[in-house]
């Protein structure tokens, strides 16, 4: 049907009303408490227009063939503006320190109605010190103009119901039934009444969302932090459903390896997860690891798509997490993939450094077997020394090298046969070869991940097992887990050394000599550490061999011409991914630097996107591998705030007899209740969006 | 990633921004308006009044001012520590300004600002009649908001004239080529990278008031302890760093200084109630201002950040607060003109949430205890102060005698007062057409600075003599880099040729 705006005509749907029309047909219509996802109330008086005479409510009045709706009648202005002058007597008359300052409804609306002020005397509330106390949720209520909104969303949008209006003398607030706490209350702080709030009444407190990257993808800190950005709060839906076949889809669409980073990732993630401001953060890696483990196998795969061949080849060289996520990517983008390995075999430190009581070694050669099903060829045990030859036999060549050679520091006596680096013994370890050239008892020189890593593989191999580093022990840069149970499994630690020397003879080494340093520094830029040593401290921990876990590199210095720019640490010289050789790419820690395999997967991700372009394609490599389906009414669920979160069961010190894993998996109850606990972030997204004035094309 | 192209690329749509992106239009030029938030307007949204000089409003009042006039007055002020030049034509641009806003439908009201402030209220008796306060809504006082009336008119302007702007998009980087500037990055709504090219760039990001450590950093100021500012979200110092990190030069920074209480906004009503002309001292228990100056809040801002810690209290006691509620305010401020009557409320709150700043002493020694005030110090100026306060005479600082009330009765009412200020003013280097300057006083060719980012004309206060310089700095040094800035692309243009 037509209605008439201003004398302009505008189609309007059978069923809308005057307001939605005319937003539709992009006329703007000053209006506060009408919000595209919430029920009309039609309270604020804002929306006003004139109809045959008489002034209505735009938001309520359904808009009939013919009408003709006059906006800016004298009348029609005068109603409005005294309704806003209502809503500003009792709001703050400085908006200067406001933090939504420039991002308020009602400041808009200020600006495009000309009205500045109230002409009412002020209105001083007395109940805005009520339940003023939450987390996350800042409740700055003299800004409130009772519009409703947030009522609204917390009933009719989550099913929550906690927000209502109350009243105490003469005035009328908004709070909970007896001003208790929103937790006490049952909230799900899931923020739709923050989302809905067109003023600063309500906020999220500063810092619970990042303000450096796009809103809607700062809403979902889980997935913001993940390097990979994996859509979290979907799969924690899934899992809570008791469906880890869905939740397999979901991790697929942007990781090739769930199974690996449900038992190893450093989790980011978790760092950015909301509930850290309740109390703990979702176990969002041990969810997966659930997943990973519960999933039928392949179910995952139904949806997955591959691109046409496009007859183009790619060489992949080094197949650890970042090449043969690349590798796969690629593939499902329709080019030829060869990925060439030095080791017998693929993987990287996910098959040959990560110990199997971390990381059980069957579940990454499912996942390394699916992507070579896919279409991807590899050849194990062959290295390449000259990625430029290479690369004339190929379209284009990814050099994912990783760093796979340990670095000794120089010291007297680390050039003695025993003393080795713990990336070659942490594959000795797995490849089940003989490690008894170490003798009985062995010093691990560094206490980052891998020094616990080696020491912790020997214990298990009835070793007597010394970790000696520089730091104290509070700057320990492993996990706190990882320290703790190695020291239950017999790791004895020399915390705050310093090495003077590796002693030893023609018989092998016998020692390390070491002093105490109350405090180091280590200077990143020159390499060189400044200490404060203990007087008289010296001491000789005695050994038969020496592992250092003091860092790692690419070893490409070794080549005599590797064919791209190599700087004089070892690594490609790059410029996003491209080297110096046209139509050679770098990725992954052979670019970064030792890092977290998930890392590296964002890397084989980003660098397929690009090398996909340089061959003509896309680039675009996301797909979905199932709907989403999430229901908004959320609903209350009682002591919410503090649920508890669910930890993995550690095993006893008997672990340290064996390989196994040293934590068990969820259970289906413990997954389930732990999956309970997420405030399901991801919702707020799916809120409407009010746009300013200066939005709409036609005043 | 998004890949853009204009004449004139204008980062951020506060006041100076909406100016210049309007102003290029108008000249033809194709604009794109990058700003990070999801309203224009920026800082001026709070705001009244911008100053001109020689308007036709101005002459009609009878005020027959000239920019010259003007323009000495204002240099005596800052010491002449400004570029004369810039100033001058800052000066005499503000008419037409005014001219060129109603054209596009801002209405003023200026009738002599003796109407909207009270003489009594000293520094406005001493300051010019250049302020034309904006219009409000037919049937509304003039207020602190009016302002915003005009970036709306402004907004809808640059549209009109197809210009390009971009909200919830924030510009983050020059880009320079060959020495000069070829463009922008900036990001889309969606986070998405935008590369804008064009061969001129005006930067109008309006200072860095939420940015306490360059506050730190510029000023010496540290935002929370000896100065409590308003913080105008986002304000970080984006136009700032961007100018910089292109090779513009520096120049001192400095902070519009008022004076303000912590956390005022939830002690609105207090804040006002104590903005009086009542017995002002410093910690040391001494007197430091004729109280009657205090309504100018910018040389009133120095002398408290001058004062031993930086701090001062405003004391009345129960018969002077007796007074106000039944006689209401001498100064009226921005609380409004009943804070009086929210006093017991406000009071009330202040008390059982045990805000800090706010004291009810029952005795001389109690106030002393409470407050930190030097009790020997306090004493000795009481019986001063009371004593002028007998004999109808201020001698000790010459205030208005009208204003002279004993501090006898207890309670005593104490309210602890501390620095504040709007904003930033100044930082990048640039010339008197607005172009940015290196170091060493090279012009960096299409790179240009406007509004507060480069209000460097004010030495070290805010000249309150002629209120509303900041918004008219803004309006006027946006127009001039865009009119400049035509100029040199037409130049450009020429060479290609």
């Amino acid at each position: 049907m037509k209605i008439y705006i201003d004398s302009r005509p505008v189609e309007a749907k059978e069923g809308q009303t005057i307001l939605e029309a005319a937003l539709d047909a992009n006329i703007y219509i000053p209006h506060l408490c009408t919000h595209p996802s919430l029920p009309v109330i039609g309270e604020c008086g804002l929306c006003v227009a004139e109809v045959n005479g008489r002034v209505v409510k735009t938001c309520e009045t359904l808009a009939q063939e013919g009408m003709s709706v006059n906006l800016k009648t004298e009348k029609v202005i005068h109603q409005r503006n005294v309704a806003l002058e209502f809503l500003l007597a009792g709001h703050p008359h400085d908006c200067s320190s406001c933090k939504a300052y420039l991002k308020c409804e009602l400041q808009a609306i200020i600006q495009y109605t000309d009205v500045t002020h109230s002409r009412l005397r002020t209105i001083t509330k007395t109940t805005t010190d009520r339940n003023t106390d939450n987390p996350l949720i800042l409740r700055e209520m003299e800004r409130c103009i009772m519009c409703g909104r947030c009522v609204r969303a917390c009933k009719d949008l989550r099913g929550v119901g906690i927000l209502q209006y109350n009243r105490e003398g003469k005035e009328t607030y908004i709070g909970t039934k007896g001003d208790v706490s929103l937790a006490e209350a049952g909230c799900r702080f899931c923020g739709a009444c923050v989302e809905v709030c067109p003023t600063g009444a309500l906020q999220d407190f500063e810092g619970v969302f990042r303000n450096d990257i796009a809103r809607e993808k700062a809403l979902i800190p889980c997935s913001a932090e993940c390097p990979a950005h994996v859509d979290i709060p979907a799969y924690i839906r899934a899992i809570k459903e008791g469906n880890t076949d869905r939740a397999m889809a979901i991790l697929h669409e942007k990781v090739p390896f769930p199974f690996v980073l449900g038992h190893i990732c450093n989790h980011k993630c978790e760092l950015g997860c909301k509930r850290n401001g309740l109390n703990e953060p979702i176990a969002i890696r041990n969810l997966k690891r659930f997943a990973a483990v519960n999933a039928t196998n392949g179910k995952w795969m139904e949806k997955v798509t591959f691109k046409a061949r496009t007859g183009k080849k790619v060489a992949v060289v080094g197949g650890g997490p970042c090449g043969l996520t690349a590798a796969y990517y690629l593939n499902k983008q329709g080019h030829d993939v060869d990925v060439f390995e030095k080791r017998p075999q693929l993987g990287g430190p996910m098959t040959s450094g990560i110990p199997s009581y971390r990381l059980p070694i069957e579940g990454v050669k499912k996942e390394i077997q699916t992507i070579l099903d896919s279409g991807v060829r590899a050849e194990c045990n062959t290295e390449i020394s000259d990625v430029r030859s290479l690369r004339e036999r190929y379209d284009a060549v990814l050099v994912s090298v990783g760093v796979s050679h340990g670095k000794k520091l120089r010291i007297p006596g680390s050039d003695f046969e025993q003393v080795y680096t713990a990336i070659d013994v942490l594959a000795d370890l797995r490849q089940g070869s003989d490690i008894s050239y170490l003798g009985q008892k062995v010093t691990v020189i560094g206490a980052g991940s891998v020094g616990y890593d080696v020491a912790r593989s020997l214990v298990r191999k009835g070793l007597q097992i010394n970790i000696a580093c520089i730091e104290q022990p509070d700057k320990i840069l492993a996990d706190k887990e990882d320290q703790e149970e190695a020291l239950d499994e017999g790791v004895v630690l020399f915390a705050g050394r310093s090495f003077e020397e590796i002693e030893g003879g023609t018989e092998g080494v016998t020692g390390l000599r070491v002093h105490t340093v109350l405090s180091s520094t280590y200077d990143r830029a020159t390499g060189t550490v400044t200490e404060v040593a203990l007087e008289d401290s010296q001491m000789v921990i005695p050994c038969d061999s020496v592992i250092f876990a003091t860092g790692q590199h690419t070893g490409l210095n070794a080549f005599e011409n590797f064919g791209i720019e190599i700087n004089r640490f070892g690594y490609p010289v790059v410029d996003g991914f491209k080297t110096s050789g046209e139509g050679i790419f770098a990725a992954g820690d052979a670019i970064t630097g030792i890092s977290f395999v998930i890392n590296a997967i964002a890397q084989g991700r980003d660098a397929t996107a690009e090398i996909d372009r340089y061959l003509g394609g896309s680039g675009e490599i996301d797909e979905k591998l199932c709907d989403r389906i999430a229901d908004p009414v959320i609903g209350t669920m009682e002591g919410f705030a503090e649920l508890p979160r669910e930890e993995q069961i550690l095993r006893g010190t008997e672990r340290a007899q064996d390989e196994e894993d040293v934590y068990l998996t969820y259970t289906l109850e413990q997954a389930q209740n732990e999956a309970n606990r997420c405030l399901q972030c991801d919702l707020r997204n799916d809120i409407g969006h009010v746009c300013p004035w200066m939005d709409y094309a036609t005043k | 990633m998004i890949t853009l192209e204009a004449d004139v690329i204008v980062c951020a749509a506060g006041l100076s921004g909406l100016a210049a992106s309007v102003a290029a239009a108008e000249l033809g030029a194709e604009v794109i308006t990058f700003e990070k938030n999801n309203t224009t307007g920026g800082a001026a949204n709070m705001g009244i009044s911008p100053l001109a000089v020689g308007s036709r409003q101005q002459r009609m009042a009878g005020y027959n001012y000239t920019p010259e006039e003007i323009f000495e007055k204002h240099m005596h002020y800052v010491h002449w520590k400004a570029d004369a030049r810039l100033v001058m034509e800052y000066y005499k641009k503000t008419a037409s300004t005014i001219e060129w806003l109603e054209n596009m439908g801002v209405n003023f009201v200026f009738e002599g600002n003796t109407k909207y402030t009270p003489v009594r209220m000293k520094h406005f008796a001493s300051a010019e009649q250049v302020r034309h306060p904006v219009a409000p809504a037919p049937g509304q006082k003039v207020a602190p908001r009016v302002a915003s009336t005009m970036c709306k008119k402004m907004t809808e302007r640059f549209q009109e004239l197809g210009g390009d702007l971009r909200l919830e998009s924030p510009a983050t980087n020059v880009i320079m080529e060959d020495g000069r500037v070829i463009g922008v990055k900036a990001k889309a709504p969606d986070g998405e990278d935008i590369t804008a090219y064009a061969d001129v760039v005006i930067l109008a990001c309006g200072g860095f008031g939420d940015n306490p450590k360059l506050i730190t950093e510029r000023t010496g100021f540290e935002w929370g302890k000896d100065l409590y500012s308003f913080r105008i979200p986002g304000n970080v110092g984006d136009g700032l760093r961007m100018a910089w990190e292109a090779g513009a030069g520096k120049e001192p920074s400095i902070m519009e200084l008022m004076y303000q209480i912590p956390d005022n906004l939830n002690h609105f009503a207090l804040e006002g109630a104590f903005r009086q002309p009542i017995l002002w001292v410093n910690k040391l228990g001494r007197r430091f201002i004729p109280e009657d100056v205090i309504g100018n809040t910018g040389i009133t801002g120095n002398a408290i950040a001058y004062q031993p810690w930086g701090t001062c209290f405003a004391i009345m006691d129960a018969d002077t607060l007796a007074y106000y509620k039944a006689r209401g305010v001498d100064f009226p401020g921005v609380q409004g003109e009943d804070v009086f009557d929210q006093f017991d409320e406000a009071a009330k709150q202040a008390k059982a949430e045990g805000y800090e700043f706010y004291f009810e002493c029952d005795s001389v020694d109690d106030l002393c205890e409470k407050t930190g005030i030097d009790k020997e110090g306090f004493l000795e100026t009481l019986e001063e102060y009371n004593a002028c306060c007998e004999n109808h005479k201020d001698d000790i600082m010459g205030k208005d005698p009208s204003f002279l009330r004993p501090v006898k009765t207890p309670k005593f009412y104490v309210l602890q007062q501390f620095p504040g200020a709007y904003g930033t003013l100044g930082g990048v280097r640039t010339d008197y057409k607005m172009r940015c300057l290196t170091e060493d006083y090279k012009v960096i060719p299409g790179l240009y600075s406007v509004g507060t980012d480069a209000m460097n004309i004010c030495g070290d206060t805010y000249p309150f003599i002629l209120p509303g310089n900041t918004m008219a700095f803004c309006l006027n040094s946006g127009r001039m880099a865009s009119e400049n800035a035509i100029e040199y692309l037409n130049k450009l243009d020429a060479e290609y040729e």
